[in-house]
């Protein structure tokens, strides 16, 4: 059974889904008992969505894809 | 079949599903070189050499990763000497594990989950861009590709050839590091728990 101390460790790992099922489930049990937890992983997993959804914004410019595109003609 | 749908087919059907991968491409590039007019160049160069390369390109296997692998040796090869972007490689910042434990002992951090909420939604996608491009270039690296385009440990020790390890001690750095520059002050502890929870 985890504790809060467990947690730091498995904090990116669960919020990646790169733990065991086991794990996972253990890690879920305990963010379900504890609302300190809890409300720390969820502010965790905001940042790192908001970060990608910024992140993922940024499209290459339509002359480099007109660039690539003829690269492969050729 | 992969997860990235390469089925065994043509090099030009190779070459199309390369292409969809462009934009992520281009994201990577401009992560690493600072500037546009280099991760153009990037991102053509690897374009080449991956569609000079093709025949070698293993059907079934992860096109994505292959792409991603051959844009970084090109950048090490050739565009990181002469990048305009400082490339700070010292990785011996104060262990952020060693951090989050010191605020543990500390019974005066109060969690305030309201606060960094209201700090998170003022933060810019310019900012947060700007973030990611002050990070050491070995924890930008593994941020963009595990945050932004959503690799795998494995994928991501793939294409960096790095061990599965090191892709989680940077990441966790890396991603310590940004929420230090996005939400400063941001760090909970769990011993805030406080008994509230049988289980703490």
């Amino acid at each position: 059974m985890l504790n809060c101390d467990d947690m730091a460790e498995r904090l990116y790992p669960y919020l990646d889904r790169e733990l065991s099922p086991e794990e996972m489930v253990a890690v879920k049990r305990h963010l379900q008992d504890c609302p300190p937890c809890r409300r720390w992983f969820v502010f965790e997993e905001n940042i790192l969505r908001y970060v990608g959804e910024c992140g993922r914004k940024v499209r290459a410019p339509a002359e480099l894809a007109a660039r690539i595109r003829e690269l492969r003609q050729s | 079949m992969t997860k990235d749908g390469v089925a065994p087919g043509s090099a030009g059907q190779l070459s199309d599903q390369a292409i969809g991968y462009l934009d992520a491409l281009y994201r990577m590039a401009l992560r690493l070189t600072g500037n546009t007019h280099d991760a153009e160049d990037l991102v053509q160069d690897t374009y080449l050499r991956a569609f000079r390369s093709l025949h070698q390109f293993q059907p079934g296997t992860n096109l994505r990763a292959w792409l991603f692998r051959i844009l970084m040796n090109a950048f090490i090869n050739e565009y990181r000497r002469q990048s305009r972007r400082p490339t700070n490689t010292s990785l011996d910042e104060l262990d952020e594990f060693s951090l989050y434990h010191q605020m543990q002992a500390s019974n005066s951090h109060q969690i305030s989950g309201q606060p960094e909420q209201e700090a998170m939604t003022r933060l810019t996608e310019e900012r947060v861009l700007e973030a990611l491009d002050e990070l050491p270039i070995e924890f930008r690296q593994v941020v963009q590709l595990a945050d932004i385009e959503g690799f795998s440990y494995r994928e991501i020790a793939e294409v960096l050839g790095i061990p599965i390890g090191t892709v989680m001690s940077r990441l966790h750095r890396g991603r310590r590091r940004l929420q230090r520059l996005l939400v400063p002050g941001a760090y909970h502890s769990p011993s805030l728990c406080q008994g509230r929870s049988s289980l703490c």
